[in-house]
């Protein structure tokens, strides 16, 4: 297996700049997923990695060697596409050995292959069928297994999981999260789907408007988010945003002014920020609680069991979002008071970047 | 039990009308088009299959019962017919699916201009048969024509050169015709289905190392294999009943060397009157297509099976 360096990727179409000095260092064995809206830039991110676009200045590094102006077997890398990309005229076997095939591969080298990538994917049983016959679990696992037949450095990801459903999703990610233990290989894995990433990955890439927002473990970017983009993106529901006034700095932190003149003492870095700058208040739905503090009037209530997730306006009309008990004792159309412990509470300057927390829960992996 | 028995007796008056009446009203949907197929189809059809037992002709008709047919059968002329039409047939519908493929995927690559190329590729097919095979009758011409003219100045012939005079040149003359005429709809139906291929699956087979030859064999013929075979059929059908470009170009001549089964068909019943002869060969040619039809079935069946076609 291998490292993977991307040094300074930018890519335009164009006058349209969609990657902007993109720098990466992927280590080995290590899954990192690349994250992002719609236009973000991750799938051609992925695609120039991969050699089906060239990247119009940059280099890419593959175990110390510069892959750049290479083709993709050269470098050593294989993908499973989002659509599978499986031909529907061979068997699960011929999708499976293709690869194997174009390099003229001696066959009882390649049915040998073949037969261990079906075992590990539980294939075995389906090698006669063609893709046409197959869930699509099953179909993705086929595209996988075309991969590992290679014995890449590297395997591509881009939106597998994004054709099935729900539950089958739940399913594969875990699959998938095996599959990269027991390949120890390294991956990097396309998705909008900021649940996979969070489950998923060693470290995640978030890209918006082709520049990475932050790269780092999923739970730095949770309790640390570097900008108020990550922090949104990343967790569910979204983080509420408040706004708010710094009324003073202290040791202890910002007293920040927030919606209907409560004042709270939010343990941050000031980081610059003086009495009067205007800041967001970000608080994670999850962080709240019943108890005095900020007034919602409930417009929607999601029962799901364990939760009970409350989207409402507050006395501003902000809207808000808390996800409290299962069981709590709330109804649509009602007022409930809320708190939250300030120590949960992140703040963004009027840049969008963070104000380090002072009494953040200790990283873990 | 009583009372579901006045139930059903209750329903039966408000059901039954309305079953009668909507069976009426499918069949009033469907009767101008019945009548319309009946017309111009299924009467034509039984007649000709009648007057191929007659001796019809210009003074009257009689029944002859299979004498038509027997004519058929024991005329040596009308058998090598027969071998000519399929040897025109496999001869230009192979001509016309190789030249266009080739042509699809010239205008499937990525090369620029492409979009004027495709217009180009258009005019044999756009205009009509008619105008283009004058045009052709005029490059073949031995004095003025441009092929004859061509093949003089390069030294590859001394003097001036018919091509239409001569048995086998009038014939694959024809032929060079008919492929120019039907190759520009056989590329576009190829280009359209390459274009349904999805790219993905070129651009996976890229990065596990496929060349460019190595691709089309293994994807873009087996995913537009299904529009091939019809295309195939179609073609088939199309060649063996062409009849403006060898009537245009050589009227089936010289002595028969161009005359196919439809050629032959029309001269012996509009040109010598002969209906009831020219019916029945009419019919042969029915029995014939609709053999082909049916192989054709066969091997879709098969083909979209192999190709994973639903």
């Amino acid at each position: 297996m291998a490292t993977l360096d991307l040094q300074n990727i930018s890519k335009s179409f164009g006058a349209a700049k969609v990657l902007q000095d993109i720098s990466l260092a992927i280590q080995d064995k290590e899954l990192v997923v690349f994250v992002g809206p719609s236009g973000c830039g991750k799938s051609t991110l992925l695609r120039i990695i991969a050699g089906l676009e060239e990247a119009t200045t940059g280099q890419i590094v593959i175990d110390g060697a510069d892959v750049s102006g290479a083709h993709p077997v050269d470098r050593g890398i294989s993908m499973v596409f989002q659509s599978y990309a499986l031909y529907p005229h061979l068997s699960v076997f011929e999708n499976i050995a293709f690869p194997l095939r174009v390099q003229k591969m001696a066959d009882a080298e390649m049915r040998k292959r073949v037969a261990t990538a079906a075992e590990i994917l539980q294939l075995t049983d389906k090698l006669p069928l063609k893709p046409g016959q197959l869930s699509g679990g099953q179909r993705q696992r086929v595209a996988i297994g075309r991969s590992i037949v290679r014995n890449p450095k590297v395997f591509l990801f881009d939106e597998p999981l994004s054709n099935l459903d729900a539950a089958l999703r739940g399913d594969m990610r875990v699959e998938l999260s095996q599959l990269h233990r027991e390949l120890s290989a390294t991956m990097v894995y396309v998705t909008h789907d900021q649940v996979e990433a969070m489950t998923m990955a060693d470290r995640i890439v978030v890209l918006n408007k082709g520049k990475v927002e932050q790269f780092g473990p999923p739970m730095e970017l949770y309790h640390h988010p570097a900008t108020k983009f990550v922090a949104q993106f990343i967790g569910q529901p979204n983080m509420n945003l408040l706004s708010g006034t710094v009324k003073g700095v202290g040791p202890e932190g910002l007293a920040v002014e927030v919606t209907g003149g409560t004042v709270m003492t939010l343990p941050v870095e000031a980081g610059g920020t003086r009495a009067g700058d205007k800041v967001d208040v970000g608080i994670r739905p999850e962080d709240i609680g019943l108890g005095a503090g900020l007034r919602m009037n409930v417009n929607v209530l999601e029962r799901l069991g364990g939760q009970s997730i409350t989207y409402g306006l507050l006395a501003d009309g902000a809207r808000f979002c808390a996800t409290l008990d299962g069981d709590a004792a709330v109804r649509e159309g009602e007022a409930i008071d809320l708190t939250v412990d300030p120590a949960d509470c992140h703040v963004f300057n009027a840049n969008g970047d963070v104000l380090r927390r002072l009494k953040a829960p200790e990283l873990t992996r | 039990m009583a009372d579901m028995t006045v139930e059903a007796g209750a329903a039966a008056p408000t059901t039954m009308p309305r079953r009668l009446s909507e069976g009426w009203f499918a069949w009033a949907l469907i009767a101008p088009a019945m009548l319309f197929i009946g017309v111009i189809v299924a009467w034509p059809l039984a007649e000709t299959l009648r007057l191929s037992f007659t001796d019809a002709n210009l003074g009257g008709e009689h029944w002859v019962g299979w004498a038509n047919y027997q004519a058929l059968w024991d005329s040596s002329p009308f058998a090598q017919t027969i071998g000519r039409t399929f040897y025109w047939m496999v001869l230009s519908v192979c001509l016309k699916l190789i030249l266009g493929l080739i042509g699809a995927t010239l205008l499937n690559a990525a090369v620029p201009g492409r979009g004027l190329f495709r217009v180009l590729v258009m005019p044999p097919w756009v205009i009509p048969i008619a105008i283009g095979c004058i045009g052709w009758l005029w490059l073949y011409n031995g004095h003025f024509g441009m092929l004859a003219g061509l093949a003089q100045r390069w030294g590859l012939i001394g003097g001036p050169f018919e091509f239409l005079a001569y048995k086998q040149s009038a014939f694959y003359s024809a032929i060079v015709t008919d492929v120019w005429v039907g190759t520009p709809m056989v590329s576009l139906f190829f280009l359209a289905a390459m274009q349904g291929v999805s790219r993905d699956l070129y651009e996976a087979a890229w990065v596990d190392g496929a060349g460019r030859w190595y691709r089309f064999r293994r994807i873009t013929i087996p995913q537009i294999m299904p529009v091939i075979v019809s295309m195939a059929l179609l073609s088939a059908i199309w060649t063996f009943n062409s009849f403006e470009v060898i009537w245009i170009l050589t009227q089936g001549g010289p002595r028969g060397a161009t005359t196919t089964l439809i050629v032959d068909t029309y001269k012996t019943a509009i040109g010598n009157y002969k209906f009831g002869e020219g019916a029945a060969r009419a019919v042969v040619i029915v029995v014939l297509l609709a053999s082909f039809s049916l192989i054709y079935l066969f091997f879709l069946n098969k083909v979209n099976r192999k190709y994973g076609v639903k």
